[in-house]
């Protein structure tokens, strides 16, 4: 009752809150529950309530077909630890490159110029990389003077995708560093300096040290998208081409395409709730992990 | 370049310049430059002729200027401006409804003795941990909403994110004082007027920053497009870019056509100049908006990673 007389004093509060709380209820919450398909035997006729229970018939297909499963589990992997490592990697020099500039208003519009890219839809991205890779008006074998052709090996796109990717998010990951890097208390490099360490031990010693929370709390919201990819990136650069599906189809990507093609349903089910099922434990294990060596970096 | 000359100018005024500085900033500067190249190549290839580029290929300065590809794309005619007329709608009406519906959870969520703060942030919380994936999105969507091919697909479901919601809240928290919530509570405004008069015009630079981001949101958005729409007077430019993308794909593709006939078409084929043309049509908007905003989202970055 008093509760209940305490929640009516903030009536106001949860009238405003109300919005917001349906749109997650509706298009959040409720999909959570679509993934009992991954339990049925889908029939998109009979809708998900109507169609047949088929207990773990999904699960054993999908590991029967383990070529597509393991490859596309292998590529969202891959792509995973390349982007996370190196991409954090290059946030990572260049917020502590461009901080450490003394021309400020020229880091200011590099800064702005950086970020440019990641803006830019995956849609419009494609018909960049094209006018790089196509192999008789590309630019790159014009220079290479070379008739290669891009879009049919599989194997250059590993690479391919990595410059695209860290192309588009470095400048706009760094902002996220260099916020931290804004906040260090320039009295540490000051006496750093009288003490006599040189810029690289003011680096190793002052500059890294204080990216660490940031760097785990970056870390570990990423744990949880493990299983989830770029879509756009995948799906579009790659032009979804069969030919380069060896190295660049991810989950999301064919879930993406069996909806498309209508078809796989029950092996599409299973694929999704595997990827959302151990996407949130190993956030879950990994913030574990962090709360037992450093409480203050953990996310909750 | 003239900020540049100036800054070292002053500097030098001060103490010398090491040459280390000198190497980072040329390093920088060719980073900078090899980022933009790309860009800048949509631009010069949308402005060049369509012939020479299909004999020549792409380069960065193309040896005949030429307005073609922008004659092209305007033979999309109808079917370009439905499509830009879509894309704004959903752009604008997104935004603005996204921004009020989530700084109203995000004040909510300020509010010291709520009760339900708890349970609403934990609410905000989860979906950033756990989501049902694409599959049953779209099974519940289009099978037990049944809202195949409506715009509302476009808005509603990306129109809250936990994201925006946490910077909102982390500003509202730490930016606007409480004794002036206070005092107009005291003075007798409810809530509703404390949050539109008081609140709300005081979080300006938080709605600009988050509310570029989330124009850029919807106006890149392909993939519900793809995935939801299907009459041609509800596709937006996203979905526009990616038929053109398919329907040169399949032209190119076509066994069918002879040699002959395909070489008299490649010159009319809107492949090269006209599709960047169709590409600066569809980013160039951004990339106008995006000085305006730009210092206001680096800010609003900073904002929402300090842990709230």
């Amino acid at each position: 009752m008093k509760t209940l007389k305490k929640i009516w004093k903030h009536r106001a509060h949860v009238v405003m809150a109300l919005p917001a709380l349906v749109l997650l209820i509706v298009f959040d919450y409720v999909p959570m529950g679509g993934l009992i398909l991954a339990f049925k035997k889908f029939d998109y006729r009979s809708g998900i309530w109507g169609s047949p229970w088929n207990g773990l018939e999904n699960f054993r297909f999908l590991i029967a077909s383990k070529s597509i499963f393991l490859n596309i589990t292998k590529n969202t992997l891959m792509y995973y630890v390349i982007f996370t490592a190196l991409g954090m990697f290059l946030e990572i020099v260049l917020a502590i490159a461009l901080d450490q500039l003394v021309f400020k208003r020229a880091g200011k519009w590099m800064e702005a110029v950086l970020i440019i890219p990641v803006f830019i839809s995956y849609t419009a991205v494609q018909f960049i990389v094209y006018a790089f890779l196509s192999s008789d008006t590309g630019m790159l074998n014009h220079l290479l003077g070379k008739s290669v052709r891009w879009y049919s090996n599989p194997a250059y796109w590993p690479a391919i995708l990595t410059i695209v990717k860290m192309w588009n998010g470095t400048g706009y990951g760094a902002i996220l560093y260099m916020s931290v890097l804004a906040g260090i208390d320039p009295q540490l490099y000051e006496s750093a300096q009288i003490d006599g360490a040189g810029k690289w031990q003011q680096i190793l010693h002052i500059t890294l040290p204080s990216l660490v929370p940031m760097i785990t709390v970056m870390l570990l919201l990423s744990v949880g998208g493990i299983m989830h990819s770029d879509t756009g990136l995948f799906y579009q650069v790659t032009r979804n081409s069969g030919a380069l599906y060896e190295t660049t189809q991810v989950i999301d990507a064919y879930i993406l395409n069996s909806i498309f093609q209508n078809s796989n349903f029950g092996f599409t089910a299973a694929a999704s709730f595997f990827q959302s099922v151990v996407g949130t434990v190993l956030i879950l294990i990994s913030n574990g992990i962090v709360r037992k060596l450093h409480p203050e970096n953990a996310l909750f | 370049m003239k900020d540049m000359s100036k800054s070292s100018a002053q500097l030098r005024r001060h103490k010398k310049i090491p040459p280390g500085q000198i190497v980072l900033l040329l390093i920088l500067l060719a980073v900078t430059m090899i980022t933009a190249v790309p860009i800048l190549l949509v631009f010069t290839s949308a402005f060049s002729d369509e012939q020479t580029l299909a004999r020549n290929g792409f380069s960065l300065l193309p040896e005949v200027w030429s307005l073609s590809g922008f004659n092209a794309v305007l033979r999309y005619g109808k079917q370009l401006f439905t499509s830009y007329g879509v894309t704004i709608f959903i752009t604008v009406t997104g935004t603005v409804a996204g921004l009020l519906i989530m700084s109203m959870f995000a004040y909510s969520l300020t509010i010291r003795d709520f009760p339900l703060r708890g349970l609403f942030t934990l609410i905000l919380l989860v979906p950033m941990l756990f989501s049902g994936g694409q599959l049953s999105m779209y099974v519940i969507y289009t099978s037990v909403y049944h809202m195949k091919d409506s715009l509302l697909l476009l808005i509603l479901p990306i129109c809250v994110q936990t994201m925006y919601v946490i910077i909102l809240r982390t500003y509202i928290a730490g930016s606007i004082p409480e004794e002036l919530m206070d005092s107009a509570r005291i003075d007798g405004a409810g809530e509703y007027r404390t949050f539109f008069q008081i609140v709300f015009p005081l979080m300006k630079p938080a709605l600009a920053a988050v509310g570029f981001m989330m124009a850029t949101m919807y106006w890149n958005d392909w993939q519900n497009a793809l995935l939801f729409i299907d009459s041609d007077r509800k596709k937006p430019l996203q979905l526009l870019l990616i038929n053109i993308q398919k329907s040169i794909e399949a032209l190119l593709s076509n066994r069918n056509i002879p040699p002959a006939a395909l070489a008299a078409m490649q010159g009319r084929v809107p492949q090269y100049s006209a599709t960047m043309a169709t590409v600066v049509v569809v980013i160039g908007p951004i990339m106008i908006a995006y000085p305006f905003f730009q210092k206001y989202f680096i800010k609003g970055l900073m904002i929402g990673s300090v842990k709230g």
